[in-house]
């Protein structure tokens, strides 16, 4: 895209005006001059074009600076009700960031998403009521297992593809909640765990509403940051390349199979600090909420409807999806279930590629339409 | 420049605006407004849809009557004025952190004074909550006494703990059973509540003198339980008790006459109550035995809804005819707990009717309704039913029995 | 012994009714790389239908599989025409969504319309068994199922076979630029593989409607449960689905027994890692479908 603008700026700028009347000469003249902007380096004029591309991330980090302050902000004008809406939009902010590393970049659809977000959540649990260790210590503890038991499980699952991975993940996020029901001494299985928050025995002081709220913050800056560090970085590129070939990618040098593990132990380690943070938040936690299937549908459909693959799709999705099944709830006490459903499916037919790339290709072949999806998409 | 930029930019906009937002309209909610201090407000949390859909809808069943029946006859009457009750309802979709979350809600918007969910899990989570915020919750539904050791002084169950559930019909078999059976098996899901009544009654059936031959658990929400029954027939117990859900229950029945498990009588605990067993299973739900929070027979009257069969007849003119379940009745039961705290408080601050309920010790349609340090309801005993022509009648205690018990519960070829 | 061996026979009574289940889930993710999502809900419409027939007209739920799967293949046919045609060439993450919220929509409005209850169809004589001896019982209602089970993939796999809708289907499934190419409506021929597909899950349905209870939360598991299936006894062959679930009843049978009741499903998800793990085409299914990249 900003290429396509620079070579376009670079004609209008460089291009002599006296030329551009000399008619066919003129046009052949103003014609090879595009032909060697695009053929060299971008010089000149053009370098307004590249001075955009590298402000680009920049700008995107400002961006999200300035999410993070007003976010924080935010905290001060809420109520404690809301206080916990707002901070259950930043778990799925952070979900989707995670997820979008594996599913989004990678392209690897992981159905056992939720698996890794109990695994965290359970192991902080267990460490802080049978070993009595502290809360910011369970935390990056939990996130180191889950990442060792991504790489353990990624190896032989990652030469999968499509589908197969998708349900091999599952069965993996399944499996570790039977495995969890059925460990009562360790986990209290069906009947769940409690973290001792209240009293001597608490190994942490519970962190309050508005503490969560904080935390769940900067989990979810810290998943939004990984995911912007790694798209513009060449392990992003490495990702992307496997998304979109991977023979190719691997023809060209890339280690496809380190870069697929590190890419799912870093989605499973964020994932399972999230995981972490919510254990200690519900400080009861049960086996059906936290390995809950419907978790991962719901991270899948926010990066989706977002935008998969980019740095802000997945929070635009989070937001809105998070606020759309809130506010359906609270109206619709009895069918927001069933009106969340219709809404997943219109818009998954309508906007299959995600808000944020609808909007920059939009904004880009200035075509708004939606049915364009459905001409490109349908039999 | 980046469009996506663009795209996130407007999204912050909008956050920004949303909290400005928030903070204008949520002032007048804080201050109570003329028309809230003529209610007497109550919130009730709970699961209409989800796993526990049926099971909640009959709780708000319950809290509907009460708010009818109450409003029908003035209404609260609290320090000098009458009030009128109105509950409000919000779905929970029957996870607990949704519960947890809506509690808070309702605190933002001042209703201090709350209904329990269905659940054991939903109202652990509701309770603290309540215990942070200051606020009281009427415990309808949740009897896991696990709920009850954390030291928790603000929510109230008026319905008899989990350890009852199974060790009730233990103990009325004892009693009631000529000739004695022998030997016990116990099949129990897999979750909290199950778990505990299971344990309290094979200590139950140890003190009694019963041989327990085994112990088996499925998996929670389970309809094949037949690997636990395969191990089980063998044995030959004499009871078996299940310690379920509805749809683990059904199972059990149902699986025994598959498997050929003829014991003398069978033991669930909610599930045959429920007009659902009986239907399901037809003539192999006969003699099955079950425990119930309420009857018809339960002694016990109070000023709004008269004794047991009075609000029985109130509640199937409400309802189209149909009987209440004690779903119905035990949420009943704990709104008006409530009320009658606020009454004798003279007040609906939140403090005050928290002490006149640790201090509450009435008889109602219910039953009796006292709480212990708690916050259980240790004094009402629960009752024991027995499927006797598809209907469930209540066959112990004696004294509020309404047939005696057959026995044995199941023929010998049943099937 | 003999608790080893009724627990074996119920096993694989069990898995037969699986597999019934999960033949429909099978045929549309070979024929048309699509993960119904929604498929457990249609078993569930399927049970309802017999359930109301019943309720109206004192229909057997046997009998009942035939008018549940002919409603359901017409309500299939055109959900596949009018809705899901339409992110087929998507990416497999659109496809997913789409059936995700279908099976939403479904599963809800089913407890808007017939409340969460738990149902179940009473015959008199599905809960009776035979008897062998060494006092095994089989008991009659999952003996019918069990044989609709294999009825029904033999059905299907003359139709596949031997008729040309179902070589249509199948040569549509392998590849379908060549099948358009030969004449073959592909559009028609989808919607056909998803009309007997929810036809399947609906008969399905009046069978299980018969042997179990239901309700509308159930939707989500028989949907992991013809996953599991599925993939355990691999695509491409239409017996897949019926040898997956008979695997899946045996492993849930002996997990349960040498075990303990509720490793039950632990072992379960155990072995279906630990086949894609080493033999991702499942037991009888064809390679060419683990290692297909959907582009």
């Amino acid at each position: 895209m900003t290429e396509a603008q620079s070579t376009a700026d670079a004609v209008t700028v460089s291009a002599d005006p006296a030329a551009a009347d000399r008619g066919i000469g003129g046009a052949a003249v103003s014609g090879e001059r595009q032909l060697e902007v695009t053929s060299s380096k971008p010089s000149g004029g053009a370098d307004a074009g590249a001075r955009a591309r590298q402000l680009a991330p920049l700008i995107g980090w400002m961006i999200g600076a300035g999410l993070l302050i007003a976010s924080f902000g935010l905290l001060t004008q809420l109520y404690t009700g809301q206080v916990r809406t707002v901070t259950t939009i930043f778990t799925f902010v952070g979900l989707a960031s995670a997820w979008n590393l594996i599913g989004g970049f990678t392209g690897y659809a992981c159905f056992g998403q939720v698996g890794f977000f109990g695994l965290g959540g359970y192991a902080t649990a267990v460490f802080m009521t049978h070993y009595g260790l502290d809360f910011w210590i369970a935390l990056p503890l939990s996130a180191a297992i889950a990442a060792g038991f991504a790489a353990l499980v990624g190896w032989p699952l990652l030469r999968l593809r499509g589908h197969y991975f998708a349900v091999a993940t599952l069965g993996v996020a399944e499996g570790l909640r039977e495995i969890v029901i059925n460990l009562p001494n360790l986990t209290g299985g069906g009947g769940g765990i409690t973290i001792p928050t209240a009293g001597a025995d608490a190994p942490t002081p519970w962190l309050g509403n508005d503490g969560f709220y904080v935390l769940f913050l900067l989990l979810a800056a810290t998943t939004v940051g990984v995911a912007g560090f790694v798209s513009r970085h060449r392990s992003g590129y490495a990702l992307r390349a496997i998304h979109q070939d991977e023979e190719a990618a691997a023809a060209i040098g890339i280690n496809t199979t380190k870069a697929k593990i590190l890419a799912f132990a870093g989605s499973a380690a964020l994932t399972s600090a999230i995981g972490s943070a919510y254990a200690f938040q519900q400080v009861t936690i049960f086996p059906e909420r936290l390995f809950d299937v419907h978790l991962t549908v719901l991270m899948v459909v926010m990066v989706v409807l977002g935008g998969a693959g980019t740095v802000f799709g997945p929070v635009i999705g989070a937001v809105l999806i998070a606020y759309a099944s809130e506010w359906l709830r609270q109206e619709l006490p009895q069918g927001h279930s069933f009106a969340l459903g219709g809404l997943i499916v219109i818009a998954v037919i309508l906007l299959p590629q995600g808000i944020s790339n609808y909007v920059r290709d939009g904004l880009r072949e200035k075509r708004f339409s939606m049915l364009d999806n459905i001409r490109r998409y349908r039999l | 420049m980046n469009i996506r930029t663009l795209v996130v930019v407007c999204a912050a906009l909008t956050v920004a605006a949303v909290g400005c937002r928030s903070k204008g309209d949520a002032v007048p909610a804080a201050a109570p407004t003329p028309e809230a201090e003529q209610k007497f407000l109550l919130g009730a949390s709970l699961s209409l849809t989800g796993s526990l859909a049926r099971e909640g809808g009959l709780t708000k069943e319950g809290y509907e009557l009460c708010a009818k029946v109450v409003n029908d006859k003035g209404g609260v009457s609290v320090g000098g004025k009458t009030l009128k009750l109105d509950i409000q309802y919000q779905d929970d979709t029957s996870k607990p952190d949704t519960a947890a979350q809506l509690v808070d809600q309702f605190n933002d918007k001042g209703v201090k004074l709350i209904l329990g969910p269905y659940g054991s899990a939903t109202t652990e989570a509701a309770a603290a909550v309540i215990e942070r915020n200051g606020q009281v919750m009427a415990d309808s539904a949740g009897a896991d006494d696990k709920i009850f050791q954390k030291n928790y002084r603000r929510t109230f169950a008026v319905l008899s703990p989990a350890t009852q559930y199974a060790a009730s019909m233990v103990q009325a078999i004892s009693d009631l059973a000529q000739p004695k059976p022998k030997t016990f098996a116990f099949i129990s899901a897999d979750d909290g509540f199950s778990k505990t009544a299971t344990k309290a009654a094979i200590e139950r059936a140890k003190a009694l003198g019963f041989v327990v031959v085994a112990e088996e658990y499925v998996p929670n929400a389970t309809s094949d339980v037949s690997s636990a029954l395969t191990k089980i027939k063998p044995l030959k117990p004499d009871v078996i008790v299940g310690s379920a859900h509805v749809v683990e229950s059904i199972a059990i029945v149902r699986q025994s006459v598959e498997l050929g498990v003829k014991p003398l009588a069978f033991a669930e605990t909610i599930a045959p109550h429920t007009p659902d067993f009986v239907k399901t299973l037809g003539p192999a739900s006969e003699g099955v035995l079950g425990s119930t929070q309420w009857t018809v027979k339960t002694a016990g009257k109070d000023k709004w809804f008269g004794s047991a069969s009075d609000y029985a007849a109130t509640f199937s003119k409400q309802f189209g005819g149909r009987a209440p379940a004690y779903q119905n009745a035990q949420a009943t039961a704990a709104c008006l707990a409530l009320i009658i705290a606020a009454e004798k408080a003279g007040s609906v601050e939140p403090t005050k009717v928290r002490d006149e309920m640790a201090k509450l010790d009435e008889q109602t349609f219910f039953g009796p309704i006292k709480f212990s340090e708690s916050g259980q309801n240790v004094v009402k005993a629960m009752s024991v039913v027995q499927i006797q022509n598809g209907h469930a009648v209540g066959v112990w205690p004696k004294d509020s029995a309404e047939a005696p018990l057959k026995w044995p519960g199941s023929a010998p070829d049943k099937g | 012994m003999n608790q080893f061996l009724q627990a074996t026979i119920y096993g694989l009574l069990q898995g037969c009714m699986f597999g019934l289940v999960a033949v429909g889930f099978s045929l549309v993710w070979g024929v048309m790389h699509v993960i119904n999502l929604a498929h457990g809900a249609f078993v569930l419409l399927g049970a309802y239908l017999a359930w109301q027939l019943h309720a109206a007209f004192g229909l057997d739920p046997f009998l009942g599989m035939l008018p549940a799967g002919i409603v359901l293949f017409a309500f299939g046919y055109a959900l596949q025409r009018g809705l899901i045609n339409l992110v087929v060439n998507a990416p497999i993450f659109i496809t997913l969504l789409l059936t995700f919220g279908l099976e939403l929509l479904l599963v809800n409005g089913l407890i808007l319309v017939f409340t969460a209850d738990y149902r179940s169809i009473p015959t008199t004589y599905a809960g009776r068994s035979f008897v062998l001896p060494g006092d095994i019982h089989i008991p009659f209602g999952r003996l019918i199922a069990a044989g609709g089970a294999i009825a029904v993939t033999s059905g299907l796999f003359y139709v596949i076979r031997r008729t040309r809708t179902g070589l249509a289907i199948l040569a549509t499934g392998m590849d379908r630029g060549a099948a358009r190419l030969m004449g073959i409506g592909a559009r028609h021929v989808y919607a056909l593989t998803f009309g007997i597909a929810a036809g399947l899950a609906g008969m399905a349905g009046a069978a299980v409607g018969a042997v179990n209870t239901f309700s509308p939360a159930d939707a989500g598991r028989y949907t992991l449960l013809s996953f599991v299936a599925a993939v355990l006894g691999g695509l491409g062959n239409t017996s897949g689905a019926l040898i997956g679930g008979l695997l899946l009843g045996l492993v849930e049978a002996w997990g349960g027994q040498l075990l303990g009741g509720t490793w039950i499903n632990a072992v379960a998800f155990a072995v279906l890692v630990l086949v894609l793990a080493i033999r991702p085409q499942g037991l009888v299914g064809k390679a060419y479908y683990a290692s297909r990249v959907e582009v």
